[in-house]
């Protein structure tokens, strides 16, 4: 059987011709995946933004999800080309111009785990840590939870992931999915300025969601990606432009009534999410943070995160 | 999908061993909603990768189930004091006995029957309790087409929940060509243990599943079908196995047993009574059984089966004139809403 490389490491005739095969392996964290795509922004896009993880590209093991890019219709292979992810079941996905065939890789491959996945409790969240401890980061989108994230693992924190907080219910430890951090408008140019231009992936612009780029996730968040880790600090960032930073602490129980609706997948559960869930919240501190620019959420988090132990 | 794949995802025959074989085996049966049962039966010898999928698959059944007994609780609740105790059909009578056709399987609405003459105050009750038709069928022509020709009352979502609850006064459409004895079906339901909901007796269950899958649709879901009936049969004592087509001709459902019958013999070799030329019940015509042998192994082609499959399914459902009719409004009703609809991207 053919072992993980690089993906990195993979020539690109092999790369395209085993995501055009239908049997590109991609092991990541708690999931892997099946890829299939007949389409060279996909490759070089995972060429560039899953540079350092791991992949084979006969498959060598079933996976948890397997996403398609496909054209919606025959039609649109050819006229006004459009690309959808089919991640083998019906979802809420909506066609997208060729050109911007990585974002609907990213957003196929986000709606395939967060409706698949039950696992694992799972939460729109960004997570780092660090040897002591994680911090999650509970944020609607917009909410500057990217920019916070990618602000972090400049610090030196470890990425776990910045669109999915997973929380283990055998064990109410988080655990890492370091995929690509997904920035949007003015947090691209942020995050170029402190992580170096390097790291980011050329900006895809006009896309539903404004100008999009991706940060990669680094070869040591990767491997280091099946270690869990205990919640210790657990903040819900509001941005308002020019405004003064304020953190709030939160009761426990507020805490775990606003992660609640966060989660994709709490209602389906029972008493294993419940148990995860108030374990989780019983062993970390909880804020509510309100800031107006990147430095000052940083300010507060440190802070936080001094204050915890971190 | 092969016999091969049917055969595996009940344990008659081993996992395939090379990796892109399980691993579309594994997509077909997620696709075709039999993911649960196969998790089940294999739980114990999964390991890896599969042990994931499946443990995955049975906390997604888990769920299935938690929702279906708390809504049988809220139905009994909803008609405490009228006495009726409505039978309750497929998924949920499995999951209310335990059976083995119950283990891993998704449902996702409730399924129950009524006699007809408790359909009225079953109906009025449910709406006290919550549940509301869905804009979609609350309309004139949907309501009365539903009562008229139905076998069912259009689909009631509660409000709150959301939950689907389909009641049922008939086995199959008022108009079906098949004419299954309700009666006879409903007098020999079993109470289950100290509540007022009822199942069909074993036998009963068996033919009813038959009847849903070759008398009444077109085979739309072959796989969870036939796994569904594989289970039902196999969960049977000998002696039910034995009154089976008896009971089928008393209950005026002959064809559709003996179609699923001949389908447990050719698609898992079952040993089963009532199959073979000299048997007293006789299943669908060849054409009808090819149809859907070609759908089954064929799902994302097999066109003329399938239009085989859908003529027959409505030359069952109703008489070729009310048909056209029908389809008619339905046509003309299509083409106000695709008038009345705005232009999406005109929208944007």
């Amino acid at each position: 059987m053919e072992h993980f490389r690089r993906l990195g490491d993979v020539p690109y005739p092999e790369l395209a011709q085993s995501l055009k095969d239908g049997c590109l392996e991609m092991s990541l964290g708690p999931f892997s995946k099946r890829l299939k795509a007949n389409n060279s922004q996909v490759t070089e896009f995972l060429q560039d933004a899953y540079r350092d993880v791991p992949v084979r590209t006969k498959l060598g093991d079933i996976t948890d999800v397997a996403v398609t890019i496909k054209s919606p219709s025959w039609f649109r292979q050819y006229v006004r080309r459009q690309v959808v992810a089919d991640p083998g079941f019906i979802v809420p996905a909506v066609p997208l111009p060729v050109r911007l065939s990585a974002l609907s890789f990213e957003m196929g491959l986000n709606l395939a785990v967060a409706l698949k996945c039950c696992r694992l409790v799972s939460f729109h969240a960004a997570v780092v840590g660090n040897e002591k401890g994680a911090i999650f980061i509970s944020a609607h989108s917009g909410g500057g939870k990217s920019t916070l994230a990618s602000a972090l693992m400049v610090e030196g924190y470890r990425l776990f992931s910045d669109e999915f907080g997973l929380l283990d219910m055998s064990n109410s430890l988080l655990v890492p999915y370091p995929r690509p951090v997904s920035l949007k408008g003015d947090s691209i140019n942020i995050v170029r300025d402190f992580t170096g231009a390097d790291w980011l992936t050329p900006v895809l612009s006009d896309t539903p969601k404004g100008d999009i780029a991706y940060r990669r996730a680094r070869p040591s968040d990767i491997e280091e990606a099946d270690k869990k880790l205990s919640s210790k600090l657990i903040v819900f960032p509001v941005f308002t432009k020019g405004a003064r930073p304020v953190a709030k602490e939160l009761a426990k129980s507020e805490a775990l009534m606003r992660l609640i609706p966060s989660s994709t997948n709490y209602h389906l559960l029972g008493q294993g999410g419940f148990e995860a869930l108030t374990a989780m919240v019983a062993g970390a501190r909880s804020y509510e943070i309100q800031y107006g620019n990147t430095d000052d959420s940083m300010k507060i988090v440190k802070d936080l995160a001094a204050g915890v132990g971190l | 999908m092969t016999k091969a794949w049917l055969k595996s995802i009940v344990r008659q025959s081993p996992l395939p061993s090379d990796p892109e074989s399980l691993s579309d085996l594994v997509a077909f049966a997620e696709a075709h909603h039999v993911l649960g049962q196969m998790a089940t039966v294999w739980q114990n010898e999964a390991t890896g990768k599969l042990k994931d999928v499946f443990e995955n698959a049975a906390i997604r059944t888990a769920f299935d189930h938690r929702m279906l007994a708390f809504e049988m609780g809220r139905i009994e609740r909803a008609l405490h004091g009228t006495g009726i105790a409505p039978v309750l059909l497929k998924g949920g009578a499995y999951v209310a006995l335990e059976l083995p056709a119950s283990e891993g399987r998704r449902v996702a609405d409730i399924d129950i029957l009524v006699a007809e003459d408790d359909l009225e105050q079953t109906e009025n009750r449910l709406k006290e309790a919550g549940w509301a038709f869905e804009e979609t069928t609350d309309n004139e022509y949907d309501q009365a087409y539903y009562r008229e020709f139905m076998h069912e009352l259009p689909p009631l979502r509660h409000i709150r929940r959301r939950t689907v609850v389909d009641v049922h006064h008939r086995i199959l459409p008022r108009t079906s060509r098949v004419l299954v004895k309700n009666d006879m079906l409903i007098d020999a339901a079993q109470h289950l243990k100290g509540r007022e909901l009822r199942t069909f007796q074993p036998v009963d269950l068996f033919i009813h599943s038959s009847v849903h899958s070759f008398a009444d649709g077109s085979f739309d879901t072959p796989a969870r079908s036939l796994v569904e009936l594989y289970f039902l049969f196999s969960g049977l004592s000998e002696a039910d196995k034995s009154a089976l087509a008896e009971r089928s001709v008393t209950v005026g459902a002959s064809m559709p047993v003996a179609t699923a019958l001949w389908a447990l013999n050719e698609f898992f070799g079952e040993k089963v009574p009532g199959v073979g030329a000299d048997s007293m019940i006789k299943p669908a015509s060849a054409l009808v059984r090819g149809a859907f042998r070609a759908k089954l192994e064929n799902i994302s082609g097999a066109y003329f089966a399938k239009l085989i499959l859908y003529v027959r399914s409505h030359y069952l459902r109703m008489p070729i004139p009310q048909l056209a009719l029908h389809l008619m409004r339905k046509a003309a009703r299509q083409l106000v809403n695709a008038v009345k609809r705005e232009d999406p991207l005109k929208s944007q």
